[in-house]
Parts: C-alpha cells; sequence; structure tokens
C-alpha cells in the first residue's frame, strides 16, 4: 500500500484523561474508497478517536494524518475534502433545514446547488423550510448527513450514522455509502457497536476495545471466524485442553469465563472428544453444540459474555 | 473567508429568538426612568394611584432632562452588565447548548475566526440595544414633556451612555471566555450576576477604579458617587481585562479540546 493509497493512517493515537485510556497506542491505516467500521462497545474510544481524526481532541501523544495532511491546530484547509456526523446530531434550532445547509455551503465554499442536491440524496426536500428544532431525530439524522456530504467530500468521517434512523432509513443510508464509495471512490469511515449493521457494509472492520485495536478484518475472514464450536463444561480445563490438542490434534481451543472450555469444530466431533476426555478420567458435565452468530462473536472480543 | 463566517453569525443572530427579547427588555429601563420622572413631575398623583413615590423622591431630583439623562446613564451602565452579558453568553454558549461547536470547529476556516465574527455580532448587537434606549429615552422625555431640554446636553449625555456602553461591552470578552470554557449559558450568566454584585460592592471602597466590574457602574454613577472622568489607570484596567478576554477566547477556540 503506498501513502496516497492511504486516507487515514495514525500512528500511536494516544489520549488519556487522567488515569483512564480512552484510545492507547492506535495504530489505523484506512485505504482509499473503503468503507472501513470501527466497532466498539460504549465507551471503548469510538469517539474520541473520531474527534482525534478532527482535531477536536488533541491526542496525548501519537500522530494522526488525513488525506496526507498532519492533523495539528491549524490546519484547517484539509476539512474541505472531509464530511464529518460527530456522535448526536446536531444543527441551528432556529434556522430552517434548508438555512442550515447554507449555512454549512458557504463555510465548505460550496456552490449554491450543493443545498439542494443534499437535501435530495437524504429526502429532507420536503423539510426544506421546516425549522431544524421541529425535525424528528430521524430527521435530524438526516439534516446531519447533508451537511456532511454537501461539498462532496473524498472522506466521510461518521460516528454512529445510523442514530434515530429508522430501518428503512438504516438500510438506505447503507445503500447511498456503498454507491457513494463505488462510483464516488469516496472512503468512508464510520463507527459503530453493532456488528450486525456494519457486517455488510464495510469492506474491512476494526473492532476496539479499551482504546486499542483487538483486530482488522473483512467479512470473509469475519466469517471464517465465527461459527460452530462445542461448549464444554469439565473438570480440569487445562489438563483437558492438553489433552484434546495432544490426541486429537485441536489447535482452537479458548477457555469460557465460566471454567469451561470453547472447542472450535463442528458438532461431528462431539463424540469423540466425549470418548477422549471420560476416558482420561476427566468428569464431562456440558458438550453443548453452538452455532455463534456475528453478535456473539463481537461480544466475546470484547469481554462482553459468550 | 472572514466575510462568510460574520454573515453567519448575522443568520444566527437574526433567527434567534432571544433577539427581539432583549430590545423589548432593554426598553424597560427608559421606561421605568421615565416612570420615576412621572411620579417626580407630581409625586401626590402617583400616591393616588398606589404608586410608592419613595425611590423618586430619594432622588432628591426635579423631573427634568438632566435628571432623566443621568438615570439612563445608570441605566445603561446595569444593562451593559446583566443584557450584554445575556447576549454574550448566548452568542458563544449557545454553539456548546445546541451541539454545534463540534461542527463549527472542523471548517475548512481558521478557527479564530468564529470567535473574532461572534465578537463583532455582540458588539453590533450591545449597539443596537443601546440605541434602543436612546431612542425610548427620548420618546419618553419628549412624552413627558420634561424640562431643561438643550442640544449641547443631549448630545453629552448621548456621548456618555454610549461611552458607558462600551465599556461594557469591552468586559464582554471574559464572558465568552467563560461560555467556551464552560460549554454554555449558565456559566457566563452565573459569572455576570457575580461581577455585578461584586462591582457594586467593590465600587464603594477605593479599589473600585482598579476592578474592571466597578469601573463602569462607578462612572455611570450606580456605584457610589458618580465618577465625572476615567482615570487613565481605570481604562487601562479594562483595555488589559478586554485583551486577556479576547485572547484567553481564540485560544479556547482554536487549541481547547471539544467534547461536546
Amino acid at each position: 500500500m503506498t501513502s496516497s493509497d492511504t486516507v487515514i493512517s495514525t500512528a500511536g493515537l494516544t489520549k488519556h484523561y487522567g488515569d483512564v485510556r480512552a484510545v492507547d497506542g492506535l495504530d489505523l491505516h484506512v485505504r482509499r474508497g473503503e468503507i472501513y467500521a470501527f466497532l466498539g462497545r460504549n465507551g471503548a474510544g469510538k469517539t474520541t478517536t473520531i474527534r482525534m481524526l478532527l482535531g477536536l481532541v488533541r491526542p496525548t501523544s501519537g500522530r494522526v494524518t488525513v488525506l496526507g495532511t498532519d492533523i495539528v491546530p491549524g490546519a484547517t484547509a484539509v476539512f474541505s475534502r472531509v464530511g464529518y456526523l460527530v456522535e448526536a446530531a446536531a444543527a441551528y434550532p432556529d434556522l430552517t433545514v434548508r438555512e442550515n445547509l447554507d449555512l454549512q455551503r458557504r463555510l465548505m465554499g460550496a456552490g449554491r446547488e450543493a443545498v439542494g442536491e443534499a437535501m435530495d440524496l437524504l429526502g429532507l426536500s420536503g423539510s426544506a423550510d421546516r425549522r431544524a428544532g421541529q425535525l424528528s431525530l430521524g430527521n435530524k439524522q438526516r439534516l446531519s448527513l447533508a451537511r456532511a456530504l454537501l461539498h462532496r467530500p473524498a472522506l466521510l468521517l461518521l460516528d454512529e450514522p445510523a442514530n434515530g434512523l429508522d430501518p428503512a432509513g438504516i438500510i438506505e443510508v447503507r445503500r447511498l455509502l456503498r454507491r457513494l464509495a463505488d462510483e464516488s471512490g469516496v472512503t468512508v469511515f464510520m463507527s459503530s457497536h453493532i456488528l450486525a449493521e456494519v457486517a455488510h457494509l464495510a469492506d474491512r472492520i476494526g473492532i476496539v476495545h479499551e482504546g486499542r485495536l483487538l483486530q482488522e478484518f473483512d467479512y470473509d475472514e469475519l466469517r471464517a471466524r465465527t461459527g460452530a464450536y462445542l461448549d464444554i463444561g469439565v473438570s480440569e480445563p487445562d489438563r483437558a485442553a492438553g489433552l484434546l490438542r495432544e490426541q486429537l490434534g485441536l489447535d482452537r481451543i479458548e477457555p469460557t469465563p465460566e471454567g469451561g472450555l470453547r472447542v472450535f469444530v463442528g458438532p461431528d466431533r462431539g463424540p469423540e472428544i466425549a470418548r477422549a476426555l471420560i476416558g482420561a478420567g476427566l468428569d464431562l458435565t456440558r458438550l453443548v453444540p453452538v452455532q455463534e452468530d456475528l453478535e456473539s462473536y463481537f461480544m466475546r472480543l470484547t469481554g462482553g459474555g459468550s | 473567508m472572514l466575510g462568510q463566517v460574520i454573515a453567519t453569525e448575522f443568520l444566527k443572530l437574526r433567527r434567534a429568538k432571544i433577539t427581539w427579547l432583549t430590545a423589548l427588555g432593554i426598553a424597560i429601563g427608559p421606561l421605568l426612568g421615565g416612570l420615576f420622572m412621572w411620579i417626580l413631575q407630581e409625586p401626590g398623583r402617583a400616591e393616588r394611584l398606589g404608586l410608592i413615590g419613595q425611590k423618586a423622591q430619594f432622588l432628591g431630583q426635579t423631573a427634568d432632562w438632566p435628571t432623566y439623562f443621568a438615570l439612563l446613564a445608570q441605566m445603561t451602565g446595569i444593562v451593559s452588565v446583566v443584557l450584554f452579558s445575556l447576549v454574550t453568553a448566548y452568542v458563544f454558549g449557545r454553539e456548546y447548548s445546541d451541539g454545534t461547536a463540534k461542527n463549527m470547529l472542523v471548517l475548512p476556516v481558521t478557527r479564530a475566526w468564529f470567535p473574532v465574527a461572534k465578537f463583532l455580532v455582540v458588539l453590533v448587537w450591545c449597539g443596537l440595544l443601546t440605541v434602543v434606549i436612546i431612542t425610548v429615552g427620548f420618546l419618553v422625555g419628549l412624552a413627558l414633556k420634561l424640562p431643561g431640554f438643550s442640544a449641547t446636553l443631549a448630545a453629552a449625555s448621548v456621548g456618555e451612555i454610549l461611552l458607558v456602553a462600551f465599556l461594557g461591552y469591552l468586559l464582554m470578552p471574559v464572558v465568552a471566555w467563560i461560555a467556551a470554557l464552560g460549554k454554555g449559558y449558565l456559566a457566563p450568566l452565573g459569572f455576570a450576576l457575580l461581577t455585578l454584585l461584586l462591582g457594586m460592592g467593590l465600587g464603594a471602597t477605593g479599589w473600585g477604579k482598579w476592578f474592571p466590574w466597578s469601573i463602569v457602574p462607578l462612572f455611570a454613577g450606580i456605584a457610589g458617587p458618580r465618577t465625572e472622568t476615567l482615570a487613565a489607570g481605570s481604562l487601562v484596567v479594562i483595555a488589559l481585562t478586554c485583551a486577556a478576554g479576547v485572547a484567553a477566547t481564540i485560544w479556547q477556540f482554536t487549541y481547547a479540546d471539544n467534547h461536546q
């Protein structure tokens, strides 16, 4: 990957608030034209990372480069090519939808036609002359997305873009983002706390937990990582794990928080495993085949239970 | 780009309800002054109507233009602390209360232009509010047919009211900084009330001419005997307070973390 292909790059990005490590040594590389989903539970460091990418929060240490520009105080020119939505949708409540967008257009240096186009794109034309303070939560979110897209940015940084949208709105926005990436080469960096929401959309997914990047993968890799396993309750789980590795050649074995084992094999291997454990004199209390879904995989990675 | 920032700030101001509410609110000052004049004109009439004429009597003045102009200057002194602070708290604090600061600070615009444009908007707004005081004051004075009017007196009094208002405005950058620091309206409004009380209290002591928030009430004649001319030292104190407030606000917009 050449540097010109990298749209977002962070090196050792860290933000501490006293003893709290909101973001801890984050190394990210987002490629041009890809949709990168930044996934984590609440408080994982997603919003702080996005704020640092936008220069709203200064890192304690580390470096941020966006579209080839180091993000430091005073580096504002780069934001003419960045669209963004940070946390809750916000607009000037006394101004109409059109006025809010026109205000943004002027400051972004976009043409007058951009306001109408953005409203059409997000289905806001019917609400053009309504005050933003009177909009529903979903339409406020649409207004924020329209503001982000108004100046045809090369990079979109979206913090929980589906917030407040109804299911149809979520699908609509998902399609819009896919289209922007595929047809216009727009790079999308979006955060979410719902894996299923981004799994089908994102080209790559990064899982962040307690400020650190745990894993990065694409959808196919994700499918390969999730799947069937056996949930085993057994006496002496350490000895049992060693036994299964040696005798049966099983390598994907994890301890569970309940003191059992998670063995990543299909249910057809169950009888063989049971025989091996009982034959070794261990007490087998549970052997349950489980088909893991995306959510449980995410929860398992981030310590949220099995 | 500064021009566009200023234009957008004026758009936000024009649409805000508070703009028109403060214009109405400020008219109460000269109307109240007119009521005192009306009571002074014939105290017996006020008593018959159930109005207590003690405050008017306490002034120990007669109902004429010099007294009324002095009253208007005093009211401007109070208004400049209370309503100007409300205006400043709104213009700067609303970006945090409405959640729009995070959008404003990620634009291809030098961040310092936003506080600069906001200071300009506050100046224009406060200037218009002062014009309302003067205009309503003239109309009320004419309606009451107050004696003792002269063009020289009117010019000097208007100049004085404008100067009191301008001195009050010069203290607003500190309020703006508190709004940016406190990320909303409440902190600057609390600060304004505190400084109003402190200013009045210290104004009655020898320290008044060195405390920025006493200098304006002293000059307006609210806190203790009226100071006819401003001491050079007091002017320096106000100028330094203004400069520190502007620098701190610009720093806050440019460098401070935004978690809102």
